[in-house]
């Protein structure tokens, strides 16, 4: 392995232990968000760094200056054949920065109708009211309706508009889109509070703040408590959690020029991704490839399960040598538990490998983006996996090893301090890799809908409906934020599923386990053979019809995704309709005073 | 190599299979209200259980016998802490009933409107804090919230939100507010809302349902041996209600149902409180309408009822009268009587014995969780160890009038 490979490995497992480490925060705050957000009061938000003023106008104007270079550099670079989309990308950009800022704005100034606006801070300039005079929605639908109209129009330009092999026109669509983020920066730089602003990230740097309180707690170890395994458990706990990650492509495959012409990887070569790639994705002769996922083994999820499968160790051992009774119940349902879901696991996901052929996740998910998703593929095994999952993860419905009303907190009763926080981070960690591991074998991994490797086609069986090539990097960096996007999807979707389901009953959940999931997963897979065979012997025209639902699935999907994230923003920005009973003499004396200010640290 | 059929001494190579000898308590977080049950299990199941109380004893009944009358108020807020105006409600009966006294018309309403605010409150936290036990936590939140709203009346009728100490013999502390009715009003639709949001997330909840369908079963004849009363005498088919059976204040003159189970298991429990909400939020309405906007809500008699804060200061009568109530006490006439009525829990009776002094001589009281943590034993043995929680949640054991 070359020092190249080696420093990119690095990089690669930064990101992933990055990801994990700030998801696992995340979501701690959000589970303990949760109830303060339905309950409209105060949530954990006391942790608050203050910076001075100067440093983060600093910040804000010199990372816009920065995005607008990475932006507005490439794009002077000559690409022959791609003027026309690295136009329209250069033009999507602008009005996108453009119309953003612009419901910013109007979303932090505007008043609502009956004037009373707890969280808004009122304008500070002419343009600022006059931008606060149309609602945030209308800025919404505006720059939606922009944007696909640029899409449009850029692609129905005269072919000679565009000068093949200059890149003046892509050169000055990237200046404008720098334009308009230098221009945003500036804004909200000019826009910062007073001296010193304090930094809370939506309370965001509270779960950060409990876990450096809790290195620096006092580790109690219980009397009569196995010291060696006392302190062991937590490590096993955790460690299955952070390796599992190990194997999962986390995006495409980028492709680099073999600058130095060695055939070996070298810093050279990283300065120079290629700037187009084939429909397949697969590099050409004389690039050199680098796969997206720390480690591209063939076992692929023979590893994920192997690795998952001893995590029940660390709570076993937990539960046993903490010498406490409720402990020892805890760790016995813990190993009974995951062992029997892991059956159920493992077989829900054999339907899914006979149809791609392969235990590779790079090519599971290859073999996604070609043809369907998992989940329209193999939609019973995706309930039955989803299900088992939880179940393995430990969370409510599932969460009977630690059931806090029944065993108080199971197997790490005992634990206190960092320990205590290891198996607390292990635990959103293999909470945040289940949904990673949905996504990867049920959602597409990184692939979105009709985006191939060399630009966006949407295409019907075999007709070509519409066609928008991107470069190389374009596409891979939407591969990657693609990914973790819907990783943060699927994690909300389980938090939702903790914060609304009571939990099952020990034996109902053993019930459930060996006498619903095992049988359906065994018919699952029963099924699948039958169709895979059917298909292999059925040749052509039912293949044929296969590519056209495949496809049809895919739009599915799009429609759904782009319905989805319209009706999601519209209703983030659905103007806020409080309705208070303001028949007490306190709420009345509020109201004379002007209203009810939200606290700093309110939810 | 040894024959497999070697002969092994009995249990060489068994495990050993004692039960296994657990406390659950007092500082387990399902048993709130501390108690503690100490339980045999064979696996998870329980073999034996031995519930004991006693951890939240304060000496309330001798507590009582230290001050006046008017002073064992605030102590019986602190039984139910759930819903102290029940109490206080069903102590000034009482002593009322010694005095042969009767409240105006417009204090029975009142006291009607607030008692039923304070049962909605305590079968909505008995509810919530059942669902919650259970992990559904949600459902729990909605309920809080139902309840906060709700307390928002008491903090604007009485100035507190728990311990409101706010009845007194002969009447109550302040007349209601000008904002009463219009609060009630808003509040208790809003409230019911919320108790039907938290129910679609839990009764069309198939985990949910089998958590607490046929679990913490109780016979009708059982429970009548056990003395229980209330709700869950009401969930096993009883329909013994207090205000149905034995009306006091003006409980005859409204309309409402009384609802009863069938099973008598945990799901009944729950049912049964889920309707009395209702119908509470029925009584409630009825209260509203038939209360006086103006009006005295006490007794004009200077030996029991302080005089106005203007006339202690102005007039020597006034300061005699307030100076006998607050320093003798009321004089309540020797002898002894029981009142009982229908708290959230069930009956909540008051034994009380005077001397014909300012001081009680004796209060006994009669609390409904006493009777019902009696029975919680036989609904658990035999169950499994899951199955304590929401049997435990659903009898809604309050330490603070069981442990009297």
């Amino acid at each position: 392995m070359s020092g190249t490979e080696l420093f990119v490995a690095v990089i690669k497992i930064a990101i992933v232990l990055g990801f994990l480490l700030n998801m696992a925060a995340i979501t701690t705050w959000a589970d303990r968000r949760q109830s303060a957000m339905i309950q409209d009061r105060v949530g954990p938000n006391r942790a608050v760094i203050y910076l001075p003023a100067w440093l983060v106008r600093a910040v804000v104007l010199g990372g816009g200056v920065l995005v607008a270079a990475a932006i507005a550099v490439p794009f002077w670079a000559k690409h022959p054949g791609l003027e026309s989309a690295r136009i329209t990308t250069g033009i999507e950009i602008a009005i996108l920065v453009v119309w953003t800022t612009l419901l910013l704005i109007s979303a932090r100034v505007r008043k609502d109708s009956d004037g009373v606006a707890p969280y808004r801070d009122g304008a500070d300039s002419a343009f600022e009211e006059r931008v606060a005079q149309l609602a945030p929605r209308t800025y919404f639908y505006a720059g939606l309706i922009a944007q696909l109209a640029a899409l449009f129009f850029a692609q129905l330009a005269p072919a000679g508009f565009i000068v093949r092999g200059s890149s003046f026109g892509p050169g000055v669509a990237g200046s404008l889109a720098a334009l308009a983020i230098l221009l945003a920066a500036g804004y909200s730089a000019g826009r910062v509070g007073e001296d010193p602003v304090p930094l809370r990230l939506a309370g965001m740097l509270h779960a950060l703040a409990d876990a450096v309180k809790l290195i620096w707690k006092e580790d109690l170890r219980p009397r009569g408590a196995d010291r060696l395994l006392f302190a062991l458990a937590p490590m096993l706990a955790m460690f299955p959690a952070l390796v599992t990650m190990a194997v999962v492509p986390f995006g495409s495959t980028l492709c680099f020029i073999d600058f130095d012409r060695d055939k070996v990887l070298s810093f050279a070569d990283l300065a120079h991704l290629a700037p187009v790639v084939g429909p397949s994705g697969a590099c050409s002769a004389g690039q050199l490839a680098v796969s997206l996922s720390i480690a591209n083994l063939d076992v692929g999820l023979l590893y994920v399960f192997a690795i998952a499968g001893t995590g029940v160790i660390g709570a076993a051992i937990a539960g046993w040598a903490s010498n406490n009774k409720w402990a020892l119940l805890g760790g016995l349902r813990a190993t009974s538990q995951m062992v029997s879901y892991e059956v159920a696991l493992g077989l829900s996901i054999v339907g899914m490998f006979m149809v791609a052929g392969t235990v590779n996740l790079q090519k599971l998910v290859d073999w996604q983006g070609q043809n369907a998703w998992g989940i329209f593929v193999q939609p019973l095994a995706f309930v039955l996996f989803l299900v088992a999952l939880v179940a393995e993860t430990k969370r409510v419905p599932f969460d009977q090893p630690e059931g806090e009303s029944e065993i108080i907190a199971g197997y790490f009763l005992e634990y206190s301090g960092m320990k205590f926080g290891m198996f607390y981070t292990g635990e959103y960690i293999e909470f945040v890799f289940s949904s990673v591991l949905l996504v990867t074998l049920f959602f597409g991994g990184y692939h979105l809908p009709f985006l191939d490797p060399d630009g966006l086609r949407i295409t019907l069986g075999s007709d070509l409906i519409y066609e928008l090539k991107l470069t190389h990097l374009a596409v891979s960096a939407i591969h990657i934020a693609t990914f973790f996007g819907k990783t943060i999807l699927m994690v909300w979707l389980q938090l939702f599923i903790r914060w609304t389901l009571p939990r099952f009953r020990y034996d109902q959940l053993m019930r459930l386990g060996w006498t619903r999931l095992l049988p359906l997963a065994l018919l699952n897979i029963v099924l699948t053979g039958a169709a895979v065979l059917a298909l292999e012997s059925a040749g052509e025209p039912l293949g044929n019809a296969v590519a056209i639902a495949a496809d049809i699935s895919q739009s599915l999907v799009a429609l759904a995704a782009l319905g989805g994230s319209v009706l999601f923003v519209t209703g983030l920005l659905e103007p806020s309709r409080t309705k208070r009973i303001t028949a007490s003499s306190a709420a009345q004396m509020a109201l004379a005073e002007g209203g009810i200010r939200a606290g700093k640290m309110q939810a | 190599m040894e024959p497999l059929d070697v002969e092994l001494e009995d249990g060489e190579l068994e495990l050993p299979n004692d039960p296994m000898q657990v406390l659950m308590g007092p500082a387990h977080p399902a048993m709130h209200g501390t108690i503690r049950i100490a339980l045999e299990l064979s696996g998870e199941t329980i073999r034996k259980a031995d519930v004991q109380i006693g951890y939240l004893h304060r000496g309330f009944e001798k507590m009582c016998e230290r001050g006046t009358w008017t002073q064992c108020f605030p102590y019986v807020d602190r039984l139910n802490y759930a819903s102290p105006l029940l109490n206080n409600v069903g102590f000034a009966l009482a002593v009322e009933k010694m005095l042969s006294v009767t409240v105006p018309e417009r204090c029975q309403h009142y006291r009607v409107a607030l008692g039923e605010l304070a049962r909605i409150c305590d079968h909505l936290v008995c509810l919530g804090a059942m669902a919650m036990e259970l992990g559904a936590f949600t459902p729990f939140l909605y309920y809080v919230k139902a309840r906060e709203l709700i307390w928002d009346v008491f903090e604007e009728e009485t100035g507190a939100r728990v311990t409101h100490s706010f009845g007194r013999v002969g009447g109550m502390a302040l007349p209601p507010t000008p904002f009463f009715k219009e609060m009630v009003r808003s509040a208790v639709p809003a409230v019911l809302a919320l108790v039907d949001d938290g129910e679609k997330l839990l009764l069309k909840n198939r985990i949910f349902l089998d958590r607490i369908e046929n679990v913490g079963v109780m016979g009708k004849d059982m429970a009548l041996a056990l003395g229980w009363t209330g709700v869950v005498l009401r969930a096993t088919g009883v329909p013994y209600d207090v205000r149905k059976s034995h009306p006091y204040m003006t409980y005859d003159r409204y309309e409402f149902e009384v609802p009863v189970g069938t099973r008598g298991d945990c799901y009944d429990r729950f049912m049964c409180r889920a309707e009395e909400m209702r119908q509470s939020a029925r009584i409630i309405e009825q209260a509203l309408d038939m209360m006086a906007d103006d009006g005295p809500v006490s007794i004009e008699d200077p030996r029991i009822v302080l005089p106005a804060k203007d006339e202690v200061y102005s007039t020597i009568e006034g300061t005699i009268q307030h100076f006998k109530i607050v320093m003798e006490g009321i004089q309540v006439p020797a002898g002894e009587c029981y009142s009982y009525t229908e708290a959230g829990n069930g009956e909540l009776g008051f034994y009380i014995v005077s001397d014909g002094s300012g001081t009680p001589y004796r209060v006994r009281i009669r609390p409904p969780c006493f009777a019902s943590t009696q029975g919680l034993e036989r609904m658990i043995v035999g169950a499994m160890l899951p199955d304590v929680v929401p049997t435990f949640g659903s009898i809604n054991m309050i330490g603070g009038e069981c442990d009297h």
